[in-house]
């Protein structure tokens, strides 16, 4: 790939490849997508607006859990259950680590063994590093590739430890949060935030000798959960177990999934998330685009450095610190 | 402690002769982070309860008999097999001839992930790593004129343990030797295969029920059979240093006493049969004492679970020189190292012991270097008159502290295990692949900077490598095994066959004993892959998921301008193109070589690649499908086992099918010089070999990408 500019021409290959389903031109566009060039993102950015048609088919699902939980176990075999129904299945990993002078280990792959030579299945792990509003963009429109491509499950892998999980809720249609049994008291630091965001908690691992516990488990966190995240008119959301190893409980989980997806859209309620989500995702551009914008200025660089020193000393007030500095605003537009 | 009466006079001595330098700099932190003084004295063996034992007697630390050598020299025995099983035969013959005393049967690995020739996972590795046995009709040829009853036969077999060792008995009952005749052993050690060794089949538990299987039958129908070689060997070779080396191999141990235990037998039936296996590296007193304070070790675990039998606490081990420690650079050097390494094993006191030839680090052993190897230990045996005396260095002051100092250490880590509720649960936990990996990144961080000398690697080279012969197997060998299974499947009664495979699946389900049914269906004429299968329906096929450390290599090597120039380079790379360099690290085939992957992969992500690491055992194919989904620049192949003449150019081909003919392709291991020519033809770019500096094999795949993307 030229780091130029890429041509009209190039951009309608692209389209082409991507909608007739060429994996190697859907791989390589999202390497546009992920990109730190200008260029690049500007020919993403092109390529999206014309997909954006063939987008919105799939049923989007996110996963969460706290490291170990068997969140890719999971993708591995509930993945393979999809295909095997004939499902196109496509996955995406985001993991904004926080950035390092090195690279990253990408080894997801080694978890979802089986999936990963399936030729119904498309997984791309993405380095991670960068900024979650950066990692959250990159992963959106990842998915819209993924949908115009004719993948119709688009499932995302994130870690739950950190703020991508709330991202990733506000980019699905089902929230989907793992758990195991005895790991620690009640909900094994999960964030409160986290569990609102829930549509169904599966206790995993419910295989061999820990099938007892994990019924335990359940019916222990589904007060808490409840508490939490109380029945809505169309939706209880439930607490399962289930095997990501043995594959006991997961067509369960698939119907729950299809289920809230059928309430959903009899309700209108799938079209409204959707649409909500598309307005929070612009408005989240704007705030970030805003701030990049603010905060990349010469001027405003410079003086925010005294301005912090003067009210460290106490000789300005925050009020009108932040009043100076935002009046710059004014200058930048103009 | 008490200390000498003459140490501060010595210390005064010491300072004078050091002439400034501080006495803390002729102190030694070894790789198992124990101290060593530049000298002992009899006080420093204050408080070692083992001192003044002999040998043949609890705790049975200066050797598990009481003559040890002075009667009986331990056994010579080379691990060895490739190409055919006729090959292999005419080899372990003509060895036997000229002064081996027992056999080592090294398997392919098609054959070690219970795969048949004919498979369309193993294209790559029939014959190509050990001998290629598919049914007992092989193994009969393997064993031909070989009186099974009195040579004692050696298998290095795991996953595939059940199909090979009912071929041996089968092989033998057909030689008229009956199965209490047998003596030998079989290494049916599954625990270590997830650590490090790679050739595991079935999932952990389903693998423990086989070990359990195997030592109860035999417990009752072979009682001079060895049912477990509970190796260490392995552990070292991916890494470890010798206090993990041993608190693992005897965590495994006791993990396989429970097992038994477990599966209704008792203590004394089995524990005498179980053997094990250790590895033996250049720190020379170091390994003589680490055999000590095994045995040491053994005997307590043992004692706890009350056997009346005193056979039962006793280690008997064979050991193996490290292959590890041999070097492609300056080949010759390697009989000088393994000469070393044989002599700590002998001073040890082991029981059986495998010399490595010099071309270990190139192919498989010729003819040539295979004499060389042997010839070493027999020069050891009849002229270094060493084995006058029984544990000759017992007494050393040093060597009696260093015992006790791993027998301490080592029982820190095996108490850490207990914790976790034993090693297979610990391995579970993922906790020991995490040391020995970080041990290895450490070591090689070490050696590619210097730190650690190797005297033809990074210090003292040479301008010009002389060449060396090398042994190849040929790509028919695979044909040939196709051609026998054919007629194999032709004549034998298929109806019978697939009745005895069904059992074996049935047993597999509901319970009973796998080998007395795997031995009816080898009877029939069953082969290795079909038995497995038969296994595989009820067991699943497994695959180990991988985790990866980074920042040791890094931070060993320390604050140095190599790095931090690799790393502005990469960075440099990602502010151009808008990515950093990506880089899939793969392994195809049946090749479980995972050390060098792992080191390369930690490491590059050190050094600022973005490196996506594949599952093992790939496919050409599902290798390359990965590469183009990640959209990757470069495909590192990773290969160790002799398949790459085979792999590297089907990888290419699948690539250019899938629209991938941009991804570079290079490769590292085990390159015999003579393949890179043809590699290099068929669209290879780089080729890394044993002993690359990572920082150097880095430097070069880099400019490899900055002329192809920033012309
Ligand atoms: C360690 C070792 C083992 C360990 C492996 C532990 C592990 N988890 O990796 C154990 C003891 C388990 C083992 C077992 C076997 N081994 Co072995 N083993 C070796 C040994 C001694 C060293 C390999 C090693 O790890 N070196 C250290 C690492 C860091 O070096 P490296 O892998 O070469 O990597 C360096 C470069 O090559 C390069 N590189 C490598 N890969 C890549 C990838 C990229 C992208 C890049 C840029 C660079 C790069 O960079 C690295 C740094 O310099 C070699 C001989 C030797 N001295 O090389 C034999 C050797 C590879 N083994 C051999 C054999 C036959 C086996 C067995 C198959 C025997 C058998 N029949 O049962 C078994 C089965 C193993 C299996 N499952 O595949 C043969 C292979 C013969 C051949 N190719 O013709 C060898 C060559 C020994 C010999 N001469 O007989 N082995
Ligand atoms: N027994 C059991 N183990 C599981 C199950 N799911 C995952 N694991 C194991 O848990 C570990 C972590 O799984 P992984 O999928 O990597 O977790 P992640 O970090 O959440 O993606 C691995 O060793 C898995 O084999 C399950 O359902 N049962
Ligand atoms: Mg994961």
């Amino acid at each position: 790939m030229s780091i130029d500019q890429i041509s009209e021409k190039q951009i309608k290959e692209y389209i082409d490849g991507i909608l007739s389903g060429d994996r190697r031109i859907l791989a390589k566009s999202i390497t546009l997508i992920e990109s730190t060039l200008k260029a690049h993102q500007e020919a993403a950015r092109k390529i999206l607006d014309r997909i954006l048609p063939f987008t919105g088919k799939a049923v989007r699902l996110g996963i969460t859990g706290l490291p170990g939980a068997g969140k890719s176990t999971f993708i591995e075999s509930f993945g393979k259950m999809l295909t095997a129904r004939g499902h196109r299945v496509a996955v995406l990993a985001v993991d904004p680590s926080s950035p390092r002078t090195g690279g990253s280990i990408m080894a997801d792959k080694t978890r979802m063994e089986k999936l990963a030579v399936d030729p119904n299945a498309f997984i791309r792990p993405s380095a991670s590093g960068g900024t979650l509003g950066g990692v959250a963009r990159k992963t959106r429109e990842t998915m819209l590739i993924c949908e115009a491509a004719g993948f119709d499950w688009i499932i995302v892998e994130t870690v739950g430890v950190g703020q991508s999980e709330v991202t990733v809720a506000t980019m699905v249609d089902f929230f989907l949060v793992l758990m195991i049994a005895g790991a620690g008291d009640e909900l094994q630091g999960i964030k409160k935030g986290v569990l609102e965001l829930a549509d169904a908690l599966a206790i995993n691992k419910a295989d061999g000798d820990n099938i007892e516990r994990a019924k335990a488990a359940r019916q222990q966190y589904e007060i808490a959960f409840h508490l939490i995240n109380p029945p809505t008119r169309i939706w209880t959301p439930p607490v399962l177990t289930c095997s990501a190893l043995t594959m006991e409980g997961l067509d369960r989980i698939l119907d729950v999934i299809l289920t809230h997806r059928r309430k959903m859209t009899e309700h209108g309620e799938l079209e409204r998330k959707r649409k909500a989500q598309n307005l929070e995702w612009f408005w989240s551009l704007v705030r970030e685009g805003l701030e990049l914008w603010f905060f990349q200025d010469e001027e405003v660089k410079k003086n925010l450095m005294s301005l912090i020193k003067d009210i460290e000393e106490g000789t300005v007030s925050p009020t009108s610190a932040a009043e100076h500095i935002l009046s710059r605003l004014r200058h930048i537009s103009s | 402690m008490a200390e000498h009466k003459d140490m501060n006079k010595w210390r005064e001595l010491a300072i004078k002769e050091l002439k400034g330098k501080p006495l803390d700099t002729i102190f030694w932190q070894t790789p198992e982070g124990i101290t060593v003084k530049p000298i002992y004295t009899w006080e420093d063996l204050e408080g070692l309860d083992f001192i003044n034992t002999l040998s043949g007697m609890a705790p049975y630390l200066r050797g598990p008999t009481a003559t040890m050598y002075t009667n009986q020299p331990w056994t010579i025995r080379q691990y060895a097999g490739f190409a055919t099983a006729k090959e292999s035969n005419e080899f372990y013959r003509k060895s036997l001839a000229a002064g081996q005393t027992g056999l080592s049967v090294a398997f392919d690995l098609a054959t070690h992930r219970g795969y048949d020739s004919d498979h369309p996972r193993v294209a790559g590795d029939v014959g190509k790593a050990g001998v290629a046995i598919d049914s007992v009709e092989d193994m009969k040829i393997l064993f031909d004129q070989i009186p099974l009853d009195k040579v004692s036969v050696s298998m290095t077999m795991n996953g595939a343990v059940l199909p090979i060792l009912a071929g041996y008995i089968v092989a033998a009952e057909e030689q008229g030797v009956k199965q209490e005749q047998l003596s030998g052993t079989i290494q049916n050690d599954i625990l270590k295969e997830f650590l490090t060794r790679n050739t595991y089949i079935y999932p952990p538990r389903p693998s423990m029920r086989i070990v359990s299987d195997v030592i109860s039958y035999c417990s009752k129908h072979m009682p001079k059979y060895n049912t477990v070689s509970i190796s260490g060997y392995h552990i070292m070779e991916a890494g470890a240093n010798s206090v993990i080396e041993v608190a693992f191999t005897l965590a495994d141990g006791k993990e396989y006493i429970r097992a038994a235990l477990d599966a209704g037998l008792k203590i004394d039936d089995f524990a005498p049969r179980l053997s094990f296996f250790f590895g033996v590296g250049m720190n020379f007193f170091m390994e003589i004492a680490k055999l000590r304070a095994a045995r040491y070790l053994w005997h307590k675990i043992v004692s706890e679970f009350n056997p009346q039998n005193p056979r039962s606490t006793v280690l008997r081990t064979h050991v193996q020189t490290s292959g590890w420690s041999l070097t492609e650079q300056d080949p010759y050097n390697n009989i000088i190292r393994t000469t070393i390494e044989a002599l700590a094993a002998v001073l040890g006191g082991t029981q059986s012991l495998h010399t490595n030839s010099f071309d270990e680090a190139i192919s498989l052993p010729t003819p040539f270097s295979a004499r060389i190897a042997r010839n070493t230990q027999l020069i050891i045996r009849e002229e270094s008159q060493v084995c006058h005396v029984v544990d000759p260095l017992g007494g050393s002051y040093y060597v009696e502290a260093l015992t006790g100092a791993i027998i301490r250490e080592a029982q820190k880590i095996m108490d850490e295990i207990e914790s976790l509720g034993g090693m297979a649960r610990a391995i579970e936990t993922g906790m020991p692949k995490m040391l020995i990996e970080e041990s290895a990144a450490r070591r090689q961080a070490r050696i590619d900077q210097g730190k650690d000398i190797i005297v033809g690697v990074n210090k003292y080279q040479i301008e010009e490598e002389v060449p060396v012969q090398v042994l190849e197997v040929p790509s028919t060998v695979r044909e040939e095994q196709i051609a026998r299974l054919k007629e194999l499947k032709a004549k034998r009664d298929n109806e019978a066959v697939k009745r005895a495979l069904e059992k074996i699946t049935e047993v597999a389900e509901k319970g009973g004993n796998l080998l007395e049914v795997t031995i009816e269906a080898i009877r029939l004429r069953a082969t290795v892959g079909e038995v497995s299968e038969a296994m595989e329906k009820v067991f699943g096929r497994y695959v180990a998921p991988q985790k990866l450390i980074t920042g040791v290599y890094a931070s060993e090597y320390g604050e140095n301008g190599v790095i931090e120039n690799i790393r502005q380079r990469t960075e440099a790379f990602k502010n151009k193109t808008g990515r950093r360099p990506r880089i899939l690290i793969t392994k195809m085939g049946q090749d479980g070589h995972d050390r060098g992957m792992k080191v390369v992969a930690s490491a590059y992500a050190d050094l600022g690649f973005d490196v996506d690491l594949s599952p093992m055992f790939q496919t050409p194919e599902e290798a390359a499908k990965m590469a183009v989904e990640n959209d990757v620049h470069v495909v590192g192949v990773s290969s160790l086992a002799a398949g790459h003449k085979v792999l590297v150019p089907m990888l290419i081909e699948e690539l250019k099918k899938m629209g991938g003919e941009d991804i570079i392709v290079i490769v590292g291991g085990i390159i015999p010089p003579p393949d890179y020519e043809f590699l290099y033809a068929h669209g290879v770019k780089g080729i890394y070999g044993p002993g690359t500096p990572i920082t150097e094999s880095a430097t070069q795949v880099l400019k490899l990408l900055e002329e192809k993307y920033i012309p």
